[in-house]
């Protein structure tokens, strides 16, 4: 009996670290990558090309981040980034509690079908909708405009935060409207002092949701801007990858502090964001 | 105004905002890309312009018989990607989300949850950047580990360029479906696991007969996941390989990216390539409810 106690309890150790080495094992993996571009925007681009890849800097050098932050104007697409961010997630999330409102609440047949375009549009891609949205933001002569960019950020935030507010406010008990109703209330009094207060775990989830998306987008602020003047960070270093390419030293930086802030932000809200990713994954 | 014509103004004006920028931005141009795919139009003035006519599914004809196969590569491609999911980040996910959920370490079960999920909070283009550094060049650090082995290697094109765009891949989503399967583990009810430990179930039990049945619909739901993902990749491939060397490392979406807007333009393929793909959008949501109705009615 010993024997075989003593054996069961080498095995629970040795699948424990077989665990923890498995858990560690892609921990590495995954942040190994970051750390070595932060690591490495402390060389100099001569210094990286003549020592090994995998060790640190012999002097640690600052030059790097001063060029691309003071020189190349780094901080202006931060401050454009910060700008479409914010103005796509404040109207996504309101006009979606709007509609979601609406649409968990009031029983009309048109509900269907409306709610129905939104959910098509979760499972849509952006990629196949480029050629005319390019052609109607030109023809609109909305090409390379801040209203350009926003218009389309905001109509591909809808269908998620559309899907997830209706989702919220059906469980929303129907006696609450009714009894604002006795008392008088206007439906758009309802939404605005008891539905919209009431959607706030569902707003923080969608505006983070919406808010991460916007300010990793590409595509768009690549295809319908043109010049600097109002890229995004995404966008900017996509830019500069193949100007700075020539300069190890200064791409790694420009990478390094677009990194910052978005890790910042998944730190303080990680529970948040894993949430909204989860609840948008489980649509089904 | 009665009761009635204030609800129906109420409900407009909570729902319009939001409709007409849908149709404006998602819903119009998904059917305007779809009329122009029929089309000859190659740019400039649409409307009252004499050159352009309808010529049917010409456009689409050329995609498929094109002698190049340009359109099977790029739609092969997104099957491997589709495949990495299915194969790699799907089950790593699952082990993942496993090991974390079932609380089978004590320690640090927050942190390593939080470091593996980073890679997919990070902007696709930065880290495609990153990784055209890190491992497509004479001096990436694929290749400093080479030359610990072969001191005199120099960096050559793989003869499989997709290659390491897969591990990207790879490396950015197995996070995301970790995540989604702790999301799914966690709705389990905590006490049919508790009956079954009384009733004196090995770990390896739950596993085999609460866990695992409980996840078929979840596998499905990920595999759609799966396809979708890769249909909407664009960002990583652009940045890190611009869909080269000679268009092997291109997706759909590069492939339509680079008919429409990468040089000579050419419209009607590119509009020929977003309806194929807004077609298997619609399979997949179709699919999608089909397999959400079955597993209700196996519920019930």
């Amino acid at each position: 009996m010993g024997e075989i106690r003593k054996n069961s309890a080498v095995l629970t150790i040795i699948l424990k670290v077989l665990l923890y080495f498995i858990l560690i094992f892609f921990t590495v993996m995954a942040i190994y990558p970051i750390i070595w571009l932060f690591i490495q925007s402390f060389k100099t681009n001569q210094d990286y090309m003549l020592s090994n890849k995998l060790a640190p800097p012999s002097t640690w050098f600052v030059g790097n981040y001063q060029f691309v932050w003071i020189q190349v104007k780094f901080y202006n697409f931060f401050i454009n980034s910060v700008i479409y961010a914010t103005i796509t997630t404040v109207i996504v999330v309101l006009l979606s509690n709007m509609a979601g409102f609406a649409f968990a609440k009031f029983n009309y047949k048109i509900t269907k079908l409306l709610h129905g375009l939104f959910i098509v549009g979760i499972l849509l891609t952006l990629q196949s909708i480029l050629i005319p949205l390019f052609l109607m933001i030109n023809a609109a002569g909305l090409f390379n405009t801040r209203l350009g960019i926003l218009i389309p950020y905001v109509g591909l935030g809808l269908p998620m935060g559309v899907y997830l507010a209706t989702d919220f406010v059906r469980n929303i008990p129907d006696e609450l409207i009714e009894s604002a109703r006795i008392d008088g209330a206007s439906y758009l009094n309802i939404f605005r002092s008891i539905i919209f207060p009431m959607c706030a775990p569902v707003s923080v989830t969608l505006a983070i949701v919406s808010f991460t998306g916007t300010w990793n987008e590409f595509i768009l602020m690549n295809l319908l801007t043109a010049g600097d003047t109002l890229k995004s960070v995404p966008a900017a270093v996509g830019r500069f990858a193949g100007n700075l390419g020539s300069n190890y030293g200064r791409l790694f930086v420009s990478l390094s502090i677009s990194l910052i802030p978005i890790l910042i932000f998944y730190f303080i809200f990680r529970k948040q964001i894993t949430k909204g990713v989860a609840a948008g994954a489980v649509k089904g | 105004m009665t009761t009635n014509g204030q609800k129906r103004f109420s409900y407009a004006v909570l729902v319009l905002p939001a409709v007409l920028i849908y149709l404006t931005v998602v819903a119009f141009p998904t059917i305007f890309s779809i009329i122009l795919s029929l089309t000859n139009y190659n740019g400039g003035r649409i409307f009252g312009n004499p050159d352009i006519g309808f010529v049917g599914i010409s456009s689409y004809i050329w995609m498929l018989t094109e002698p190049a196969g340009n359109f099977y590569r790029a739609l092969g491609n997104n099957m491997l990607i589709v495949g990495v999911s299915v194969f790699g980040q799907i089950p790593l996910g699952f082990i993942l989300a496993y090991i974390l959920t079932r609380k089978l370490i004590k320690r640090g079960r927050s942190f390593f949850q939080t470091m593996i999920f980073l890679p997919y909070v990070i902007s696709p283009v930065i880290i495609g950047v990153l990784f055209n550094v890190f491992i497509l060049s004479q001096h990436s650090v694929y290749m400093e580990i080479v030359k610990i082995f072969n001191p005199d290697a120099v960096f050559t094109i793989s003869k499989t360029p997709i290659a390491p765009v897969l591990v990207v891949v790879l490396w950015m989503f197995t996070g995301f479906y970790m995540i989604v399967f702790m999301a799914h583990m966690q709705r389990i009810d905590p006490s049919i696991d508790e009956a079954a430990r009384i009733d004196g179930a090995k770990e390896s039990q739950v596993l085999r007969y609460i866990i695992l049945p409980s996840m078929t619909s979840e596998i499905v739901t990920c595999a759609i996941l799966a396809i979708s993902g890769s249909l909407r990749t664009f960002d990583l491939i652009y940045a890190m390989t611009a869909g080269g060397p000679a268009g092997q490392t291109r997706v759909l979406s590069i492939f339509m990216y680079n008919a429409a807007f990468g040089g000579a333009p050419n419209y009607p393929l590119a509009n020929a390539i977003s309806t194929v793909m807004v077609l298997i959008s619609v399979v997949l949501i179709i699919v999608t409810r089909q397999v959400g109705k079955l597993f209700k009615e196996k519920d019930a």
